[in-house]
């Protein structure tokens, strides 16, 4: 499970941008969480993939209570949950080649020998040609980083996927391409899947259920 | 990309809302005939390393009348940027054009000096709704402090007033109305750039792309990152800035969507080039699309089949000699691959 | 105007009649080449200006650094030869920068000093830079209160004049060329911490961060992968910028009497000894010294600023008006 209870977070503890939110994801089950611009559901999405600290709510994973955020969670626990975030663009160090912004997370965690075969199989798996991988993040197109993007967070077969407005940069038929990508590997794996997006017709295909922000965030708690 | 130059598709044009006339060959003069912006055989290449070119656009060509709206779309890297970027004047240097792009006026866009694009163009007679807003403002200035330095550059007042420009209450109450124009809430005028959600700061631009009056509107991915509600508004505000002012918007996007909600005339870009350009209705709805890569491209919307197009569209720098798409395409044969089809009648493809 | 080329002849497809006509076309930009486009250069104009200042900064560096590097060990002459009888000479074919008050030739001193004051800027600049990139990515990557205490420290350092406080350290050692480093490198660090900070707190808000840690990388592997080399850059652009600035801090110093010995020809002491001279109307011994200090800054400069377009570029998507 994936368990988000009573949420409270944001970057200003005076003006949080989410109150009280509550969101549970069984293993396995995709979710498609709605919202308009703006509305917090990045910082959510953040909270979830154990990215930001909320200032309120506990985050439950696998039955684990998280107690820390960014660098103070357990490295086991942050790399199950896998990230795409919505600007390519940012999501990818400039100074990498995508063959080594793919492979970041192997090494990372201390798996370099099993980096050229993943990463191989991976990219390919994306859509991604192998002239590609030497290049860095400035010399290929918006579709082409994300697909790198995607293949990053799959790398350590994660347990749980968070796609944060993953395709609102993309074209139909990269979308549509990637999403494809992220269903064989949940269908592979079991993983569980919570896609944060805006547009109700996109995720109402892409996931089993799809849940508005008006019904997850908290009415009742105020300031 | 010197071999076939399909500068005949400048005699092929949509029927759109346009008003009735021959549009004529470019730079036949002004005239309330004439068309807002007319495109022909425009190319973009830049220089690299080693004498290699990368074509970027090829031979475009097309016509925007008064209050028509013609949707530019096509994947990422596609070259539809790069032709924006062409007739704002704001190519990089190591950029070369060819053709030309000329306003109702007769200017041509493509071989104005940088002076007459800064004084006379950018703002006054082509307005510019930007992809990225946040990275388009000033993060250390007010919305308020933007929309008055642009009403002050760009309006004159109704009462003569020192030095020709507005000031003070009048400037105050202008941007205001700029504001308003755009939807965008007064109250949030007094904020950073930084401090308003994406659809804000979007509104923001709109707001600072309209208030030059142009009668030219050029937005470049203007929905990106907002929802769908927002997407209806924005696009919506788009084109009541322009259908019921006579004003020409041309939108480059990503996003059929919001084409289909506004535009008269889509014009489909890939590999740099145009590969159909079509009325609209016929577009999206019945007979739709002609060329194979349009059809893939609207199969793959989640309302449709949202099955992907296999495979990746091919590097500019290195284009195959026949049809870009032809790797792609279940239709392709022999022919496409070694003949670069021409744009004729609206479609660049030997099968349709 | 472009017709499409008829009758081609068959197989002329692909890579070979690719390359021919780009090649022909690429040494003047308007040139018809076929039936083809015509091309012509888009972008701005400012970019050649700018070309050229970049050309001309780039030979005088390389003028002084030959100049620096192969004068000493080349030279005949001693440049602390005295020669009374041929003091005070205005520039001359002989002289080209004239002789001072003892007949020593300034063309040769001034060498001699240039070399003695780039080394001393060169030292301090790399001294004070990877002082002021480790303290700011260290607060900026480590945040809290180790980033408010550091910060604090170097805003009370910041509040000291420059040069105050260099004279201070400069008088607690001996004359010479490493008191007057360690002085220049002391004072310089600080405003190169600002900046690192200032790079590493946004860098380290960016998602590219966010998907590190997604993946597991360590604080220490985030920092070292993604953030010092982030700062590099701005660093080195920084590290650029503080070497003519920190030989007008050695000349300054010496000047005062409080730098280098007075016997070692630097720029500083060179133009501080040329002061009586100068009062008596001769101009030559401040003019060169002078003009050395000078003409490297700007063209040092004129290097940096097209570094720092190139850390800029304007992106593709940002169309301003």
């Amino acid at each position: 499970m994936l368990e988000l209870t009573g949420i409270t977070a944001g970057y200003d503890r005076r003006a949080p941008v989410v109150r009280g939110a509550h969101l549970a994801l069984r293993p396995g089950e995709s979710l498609g969480l709605l919202g308009p611009s703006g509305c917090g559901k990045s910082t959510l999405a953040r909270v979830a993939a154990l990215l930001h600290r909320p200032d309120r709510g506990t985050v439950t994973l696998d039955g684990r209570a998280v107690t820390g955020y960014r660098h103070r969670a357990p490295r086991d626990l942050r790399t199950s949950v896998g990230v795409v975030f919505q600007q390519p663009r940012l999501a990818a160090d400039p100074r990498l080649r995508l063959r080594d912004l793919v492979a970041e997370p192997l090494r990372a965690t201390g798996r370099r020998t099993e980096a050229d075969a993943a990463v191989a199989e991976l990219t390919e798996r994306v859509g991604l040609g192998r002239d590609l991988l030497t290049r860095r993040a400035h010399e290929v197109s918006d579709g082409q980083l994300q697909r790198a993007c995607l293949a990053r967070a799959l790398i350590l077969r994660p347990r749980w996927l968070v796609c944060d407005e993953m395709t609102a940069m993309l074209d139909a038929s990269t979308t549509a391409a990637l999403v494809r990508v992220v269903e064989e590997y949940r269908a592979d794996t079991g993983a569980g899947l919570l896609a944060v997006g805006h547009d109700p017709v996109l995720l109402a295909r892409w996931c089993d259920r799809t849940t508005h922000w008006d019904e997850i965030v908290d009415g009742t708690v105020k300031d | 990309m010197t071999r076939h130059h399909p500068a005949d598709a400048a005699g092929v044009r949509p029927a759109g809302p346009a008003p009735a006339g021959d549009p004529g060959p470019a730079g036949s003069g002004t005239g309330p005939g004439a068309p807002v912006l007319a495109v022909d055989g425009l190319s973009v290449r830049f220089r690299m390393r080693a004498g290699r070119h990368v074509e970027a656009v090829t031979g475009a060509s097309f016509r925007l009348a008064p209050g028509e709206c013609l949707a530019l779309v096509g994947e990422s890297g596609c070259g539809k940027s790069v032709l924006a970027s062409a007739l704002l004047g704001l190519l990089p240097g190591n950029a070369e054009t060819a053709g030309s792009a000329r306003l109702a006026d007769g200017l041509d866009l493509l071989a104005a000096d940088e002076r007459t694009l800064a004084r006379t163009v950018r703002g006054r007679r082509v307005g510019l709704v930007p992809q990225s807003p946040a990275a388009h403002l000033t993060p250390v200035r007010t919305i308020r402090a933007h929309l008055e330095e642009t009403v002050r550059e760009l309006v004159r007042p109704a009462v003569p007033a020192p030095r020709g420009r507005l000031r003070g209450d009048a400037l105050r109450a202008a941007a205001e109305a700029a504001a308003e124009r755009a939807a965008f809430p007064a109250g949030h005028l007094d904020r950073y750039p930084h401090e308003l959600s994406g659809g804000l700061a979007q509104r923001a631009a709109t707001a600072l792309a309209l208030v030059g009056d142009a009668p030219l509107l050029l937005a470049d991915e203007p929905t990106t990152g907002l929802d769908r509600e927002l997407v209806h508004r924005t696009v919506d505000e788009l084109r009541a800035h322009t259908r019921d002012v006579g004003r020409a918007l041309l939108m480059i996007t990503h996003d059929l969507a919001a084409a289909e909600r506004i535009a008269d005339t889509v014009a489909v870009m890939y590999a740099g080039r145009i590969v159909e350009l079509a009325p609209a209705a016929a577009f999206f709805g019945a007979p739709g699309p002609r060329h194979p890569y349009a059809a893939g491209l609207l199969d793959a919307l989640p309302e449709r089949a949202f099955t992907p197009i296999p495979g990746a569209p091919p590097e500019l720098g290195a284009l195959p000699p026949g049809c870009a798409f032809a790797a792609r395409c279940a239709r392709a044969d022999d022919a496409c691959r070694a003949e670069r089809p021409a744009l004729t009648e609206g479609v660049a493809c030997h099968h349709a | 105007m472009a017709e499409p080329v008829t009758g081609r002849v068959p197989g002329t497809t692909g890579t070979t009649a690719e390359g021919g006509p780009v090649k022909a076309a690429e040494g003047g930009p308007v040139e018809t080449v076929e039936a083809g486009p015509v091309w012509k250069p888009a972008g701005t104009v400012r970019s050649s200006t700018r070309t050229l200042r970049v050309r001309v900064s780039a030979a005088i560096v390389l003028l002084i650094a030959l100049a620096v590097l192969l004068v000493p060990p080349l030279a005949q002459l001693d440049q602390q030869a005295v020669d009374l009888s041929a003091k005070l000479l205005p520039p001359s074919w002989a002289h080209p920068f004239g002789t001072d008050d003892v007949g020593r030739d300034l063309l040769l001193r001034c060498v001699y000093g240039l070399r003695v004051s780039l080394l001393v800027g060169l030292v301090a600049a790399l001294v004070a830079t990877v002082l002021g990139t480790a303290v700011g990515a260290a607060a900026g990557a480590l945040g809290g209160w180790t980033d408010r205490l550091v910060m604090r420290a170097v805003d009370t350092l910041s509040s000291i004049p420059h040069l105050l406080l260099g004279i201070f350290i400069v008088a607690m050692f001996r004359p010479g060329v490493w008191p007057v480093v360690v002085s220049v490198a002391v004072t310089h660090w600080l405003s190169t911490a600002r900046i690192v900070r200032a790079e590493v707190l946004s860098l380290r808000g960016r998602p590219y961060v966010d998907a590190a840690i997604s993946g597991g990388a360590s604080r220490w592997r985030v920092a070292v992968r993604h953030l010092v080399p982030g700062v590099l850059p701005q660093a080195g652009l920084a590290a650029v910028l503080m070497v003519p600035h920190a030989m007008w801090h050695e000349s300054a110093l010496s000047f005062l009497g409080l730098g280098l010995p007075a016997h070692q020809a630097s720029l500083g002491n060179l133009v501080q000894s040329a002061r009586g001279s100068l009062l008596a109307g001769d101009w030559w011994p401040t003019l060169f010294p002078g003009l050395l200090l000078i003409i490297p800054t700007l063209a040092i400069a004129g290097l940096a600023g097209a570094w720092r377009d190139r850390l800029n570029p304007r992106r593709r998507s940002e169309l301003s008006l």
